[in-house]
């Protein structure tokens, strides 16, 4: 026998990360997989309800209602709105905190670096302020008050940020949104027991809060951030395993906030804070980039190339980047922060730090995110990082993976960057797409995870697939991280494409995918769709673009795929969200949404059989289009 | 109808069982040098002092009442006399029989070295009473010198470690259970059997052992020259069929007795079953034949066909493992691995069917990997990690509830 | 005798027989409310294994007619009881050689997680009177009780 923890590891697209995993002594999220392979049937459908002491009631032929009278509709979709309710309220709390650090830094005249984001945020929401600190202050006021109208009221900014077409289709369905906060508070109140039972009704809600969360918690937060941390810019970086330099003190960021990081981001590469890694014997810290606060720096890291190493990789990599033992500290903030991490921490000493307490994992010390008193905070960190550094390193084995990835990935991919490459407007991207050049477009987006063929392998499949249709692929979300480490998103990926997309790509020197970066980068997918449809003139169902959560995980990508259906998008899903015990909720959801919303949900587990039907969809819709 | 077996361990109690469910009235008698119904699986326990002679029964509760047979224990058979139909004992009384089982066992093997065969402190470890000479010899024996680390040799060296005694095991091969293990997962016994204080010497054989003045062997010499003292020797060199009593009946005999299907010998009304016939050495084979050599002698047909014996379970220290089948690879196999810290597994393919399995540290659910082996089953269309196959994959149920394979 | 039928279409792999063989076995005292779902003493005699293709296939031990365990034990711990057609297993008597896991030619068998001295299988809830705790548990009807 040999010293590792166990080999039946589930299987990644990423090969050799798959070979490291099955290698650690140490038990990961991969081993664990099989032991979890045998799933509920009725978990799986959905069909599970414990919403009162009569229950667990599960939907059987003999048992079709659970004992208050609920059939599997209500069971499945009540499920569904609490998912989605709850993921909603993960983005809203994100945007919410992006907002007020926005307001403060602006109250107490920090940096704002990004201008252009903050005139254009201020040119829609209709405020004219010539000081940059006063406009950014109310462009951030303008949105807390949305996210705290009550559900009666609705929020203000929707119809600004939205595309005419697409608003008007929300108000004729009823469901524009309340305060976003309130909406996922009205979702909680209504799937509790013995109230709603209208399944189609409840549907609608998830509708609603799909528009509050992607409009709010991921367009503005994306564009928020922009205003402090700067603006995205194209460029090319390293990822993968291989941005773990162990000379320097190393701090693994995870999370969804980034502007939690703004103070600690600058403080890292000051002289004096250098000099107290230097005392410890290293060359000073660095950020290693983990989950999609992670992809986030990574897309700004045109402005932080001091201290952000690069990108190592998404959620399910996080524990082999601890398990490399160069890891010091681990900072995080939001999820997708696995409770797996923990063990790995203890073992390889590594100090964990939660900034948020929504987050606060077991063994991590809870140092709040507190702008009054972030220098006292952010010192008492750093020192703490050193301590660990000091008290673990030559005494912890290092197992790096120096060879993991690649250094030219190609990122900084945002609306305003790609129109820019572009040339400053969409129309070389139109000419491309109707020339057929590029059939279509597909944004790969949402989670990685570990059951849909294993660790980014059907994203990674998809994605293959996808590009050699000649169909240019746009990624934000985890599912970025493990797509980037896979190599596709280097400009010497373009061999993988069609030959048509393949000579573009050739052409303009980039990959066949592009990287939008973290999972709120969604929000920058629309954009990007909303201003072509623009152009041509046609409503977003029109378009022959899809998006795909091949791999989703979690209720937050409900919440993010229930923005996609609004949007009238068709959606793909790797596997079913728990549904499929319900009649009229896979009747709503794959058919009938289409005359709702334009959009529907396809699920399929494989990525060839996906792709065919993604293809024809496109094939559809430019046909719709007369191209 | 007089049914007379030869023998008390599990192929002539399984016999008996047998005829007396076919044959209610028919006299059965049992003819043993054994004093007990006993497992020889579990003679370490014994020598371990875990369990006594009653603990190493392993037959019915009240078999011999339960079952109407009559037991003439601690007598040796001396001749097998098919023409007159009967079997001469020691001390000159005959018995005659119907319906004969040879089902005797086999002796151990003292190979022909020096003086092991003729001294006092010199056995092995095949019968109850091998094992109480062990324990006596035990109480002032220092040193235990046991040659051979197969699972017999493991066995012995395993009880006398409770005992505390200083072990060397002698073994001819590089690694120890060569015929069950690749040198892998031998490893990992060694490495136990070490940490328990045995010493191993491996790749030697016993050159000399001379017996000094009181009969008995106190040093061995390797074919290296080393010396190794002793006050107790175990050979644990494997076992030959105990043909002796039948010198001279005519009964055809190869390596053991030659039998056909229905476990029935050259002769007339005489059958033999268990390790005699040198068929296996293996308990579930030996019940077989036991089963199937009852059946025919009193009336059923049957066969013995589930024939494969190339197959073993063992356990010391808590570290399980399962062979079956072949164990060494050749030219043209393909070979997967998997090893954790809590397993070792090992299966040898060949032409998309699995050749040999080894499974260390985890030998849960197992069964079926033998069920694969024997039958030459295909799994190449399955797709699936080879470890992962499971009975899932050819699952089928009968009417009657019961599994069957396809 | 009594056999425990399987309709293996019907098992959605709920485990809730895995469950209900746990408590049914437990050394503590307690409901399945309590039952300590990760002590490995705990363990269930029956499984729900899966296919190439995903489909659930319950493997539970069929107390065969003819029985390879049985036939495999040296020690006489196995043995298949005349009157209730059950092979039942005396722990007391067991040798912990684990023939008997190796014989089973469907898998069923296992040695106990923890001490690896023991046989884990069914004993068709004897000490229950009879009625196995797996069946009762079965929210399908995918396994039940019928004379064989």
């Amino acid at each position: 026998m040999n010293e590792c923890y166990g080999c039946n590891t589930c299987k990644s697209a990423d090969k050799p990360l798959e070979s490291f995993i099955a290698g650690l002594p140490m038990e990961t999220s991969h081993h664990r997989v099989d032991s979890q392979s045998t799933k509920c049937g009725f978990g799986l459908q959905g069909v599970c309800c414990r919403l009162c002491a009569n229950g667990p009631c599960r939907i059987t032929p003999k048992s079709p209602r659970g004992i208050c009278g609920a059939n599997a509709d209500t069971i499945v979709v009540r499920n569904l709105l609490r998912a989605v309710a709850s993921g909603s309220g993960c983005y809203i709390h994100v945007v919410e905190n992006t907002a007020l650090n926005v307001k403060n830094i602006a109250k107490t005249k920090g940096e704002i670096k990004g201008v252009e984001t903050l005139k254009r945020l201020a040119d829609i929401f209709g405020i004219q302020e010539s000081d940059v600190h006063k406009c950014a202050e109310a462009v951030a006021d303008a949105v807390l008050k949305d996210l705290y109208l009550p559900e009666y009221e609705k929020m203000e900014l929707t119809e600004k940020l939205s595309y005419g077409p697409r608003y008007e289709k929300w108000k004729e369905l009823g469901i524009l949104p309340g305060g976003a906060k309130s909406e996922v508070f009205h979702g909680v109140v209504k799937c509790s027991t013995n109230l709603n039972s209208d399944p189609v009704n409840m549907l609608l809600d998830c509708l609603k809060l799909g528009i509050s969360t992607g409009i709010h918690g991921l367009v503005l937060t994306n564009l928020l951030n922009d205003v402090v941390l700067g603006e995205p810019e194209i460029r090319t970086a390293p990822v993968g395993l291989r941005v773990i330099d162990p000379d320097y003190i190393n701090i693994m960021i995870t999370g969804h906030q980034h502007s939690m990081f703004t103070f600690l981001q600058d403080r890292l590469i000051a002289d004096d804070v250098k000099e107290k890694a230097k005392k410890a014997g290293a060359k000073g810290f660095k950020l290693v980039g983990c989950t999609c606060v992670g992809q986030d720096l990574q897309l700004r890291g045109a402005h932080y190339t001091e201290v952000f190493d690069g990108h190592a990789g998404n959620n399910y990599t996080s524990e082999a980047i601890l398990a490399t033992g160069g890891i010091d500290a681990v900072i995080s903030e939001f999820n997708c922060t696995l409770p797996g991490i923990e063990p790995i921490c203890d073992e390889l000493k590594i100090k964990q730090i939660c900034i948020d307490n929504v987050a606060k994992k077991a063994n991590a010390e809870l140092k709040e995110f507190d702008f009054e008193n972030r220098a006292a905070v952010t010192e008492e960190i750093i020192d703490e990082i050193v301590e660990a550094y000091k008290a673990r390193r030559g005494s912890v084995t290092m197992n790096l993976m120096k060879d993991h990835g690649n250094d030219n990935t190609l990122t900084g991919v945002s609306e305003v960057s790609l129109k820019k490459f572009l040339g400053g407007s969409w129309q070389p991207l139109i000419d491309l797409i109707v020339s057929g050049d590029i059939k279509g477009v597909a944004g790969v987006v949402g989670c990685s995870n570990l059951t849909a063929g294993g660790h980014d392998v059907l994203s990674v499949d998809l994605v293959k697939e996808l590009i050699a249709r000649d169909i240019i692929v746009l990624t934000a979300g985890c599912s970025s991280g493990g797509i980037e480490n896979c190599g596709l998103m280097v400009p010497e990926a373009a061999k993988y494409a069609g030959p048509k997309l393949r000579a573009v790509c050739e052409k303009l020197g980039i990959p066949p995918v592009l990287n939008f970066g973290p999972c709120l980068a969604i929000g920058r997918l629309e954009i990007v769709a909303t201003e072509l449809a623009e152009a041509l003139k046609v409503d977003l169902p029109q378009l022959p673009l899809v998006l795909s959560a091949a791999q989703w995980l979690e209720e937050q990508a409900l919440a993010d795929g229930c923005y996609g259906l609004a949007l009238g998008l068709p959606l793909h899903l790797g596997l079913p969200p728990f549904v499929t015990g319900s009649p009229v909720a896979v009747q709503v959801l794959t058919e009938d949404m289409k005359k709702l919303t334009g959009g529907h949900v396809i699920i399929n587990s494989d990525a060839k059989e996906s792709a065919d039907i993604l293809e024809k969809i496109i094939e559809e819709k430019r046909q719709g289009l007369n191209i | 109808m007089r049914y007379v077996i030869i023998g008390a361990g599990v192929a002539g109690i399984e016999a008996a069982k047998t005829i007396r469910k076919n044959d209610s009235a028919g006299e059965i008698l049992l003819v043993s040098a054994d004093t007990h119904v006993h497992s020889r699986c579990m003679l370490h326990k014994y020598i371990a002092g875990e369990r006594d002679e009653q603990g190493l029964d392993f037959s019915e509760r009240d078999f011999f009442e339960k079952y109407a047979v009559e037991w003439k224990k601690g007598v040796r058979v001396e001749k097998v006399c098919p023409d007159a139909k009967e079997i001469a004992l020691e001390g000159g009384e005959k018995i005659s029989y119907d319906k004969l089982l040879l089902a005797g066992g086999a002796d151990s093997f003292i190979p022909p070295v020096g003086e092991l065969r003729s001294a006092s402190n010199v056995c092995g470890l095949r019968n109850l009473s091998d094992a109480q000479m062990i324990v006596k010899e035990a109480e002032t024996a220092e040193n235990v010198l046991v040659i051979g680390s197969g699972l017999v040799g493991l066995d012995a060296a395993y009880g006398l470690l409770e005992r505390g005694k200083k072990i060397t095991i002698v073994e001819m091969a590089d690694q120890i259970l060569p015929v069950q293990l690749d040198a892998h997962g031998a490893a990992a016994y060694q490495e136990l059997f070490e940490k328990a204080g045995v010493r191993f010497v491996l790749g030697r054989k016993a050159s000399e052992a001379v017996c000094e003045a009181d009969g008995k062997i106190h040093k061995v010499i390797l074919d290296n020259g080393d010396e190794l003292a002793c006050d107790l020797l175990i050979v644990a060199a494997g076992v030959r069929p105990a043909l002796a009593c039948l010198e001279g009946s005519g009964i055809e005999c190869d390596r053991g007795v030659t039998v056909d299907a229905s476990m029935k010998t050259s002769k007339e009304d005489i059958y033999a079953a268990g390790d005699i016939t040198g068929l296996s050495g293996i308990w579930p084979n030996a019940t077989d034949q036991g089963h199937v050599a009852g059946a025919n002698m009193s009336g059923a047909a049957s066969q013995y066909t589930d024939t494969y014996a190339v197959k073993n379970t063992i356990n010391f220290f808590g570290l399980v493992t399962l062979c079956v089948g072949k164990i060494r690879e050749e030219e043209g196999d393909q070979v997967q691995i998997k090893e954790d810290r809590t397993q070792y597994k090992r299966v040898i393919l060949r032409d998309g069917k699995v050749e040999g399995v080894l499974l260390q540290g985890d030998i849960s659910n197992a069964g079926i990997w033998q069920y694969l082996i024997k039958n030459k089953i295909q799994v190449d269309g399955i797709h699936k990690d080879i470890f992962d196959i499971s009975y899932a994959d050819f699952y089928q149920v009968k009417e009657n509830g019961e599994y069957q394979w396809a | 005798m009594k056999r425990i039928m399987i309709d293996h279409e019907k098992c959605d792999g709920c485990k809730s027989c895995s469950i209900a063989c746990m408590q049914a076995h437990r050394e503590t005292e307690g409901t399945v409310y309590d039952l300590d779902l990760t002590d490995p003493q705990n363990e269930s005699r029956n499984y729900i294994l899966k296919d190439a293709d995903g489909h659930y296939k319950p493997l539970f031990c069929r107390h065969c007619d003819e029985p390879k365990c049985a036939e495999a034990c040296m020690s006489g711990a196995l043995s298949k009881d005349p009157e209730s057609g059950h092979v039942f297993y005396d722990e007391t008597r067991c040798g912990s050689c684990f023939m008997c896991v190796m014989n089973c030619p469907y898998g069923v068998l296992k040695p106990d997680t923890v001490s690896r001295t023991k046989v884990i299988k069914c004993d068709f809830c004897v000490n229950a009177g009879g009625e196995p705790s797996c069946v009762a548990a079965c929210p399908k009807q995918a396994i039940y009780v019928e004379e064989v």
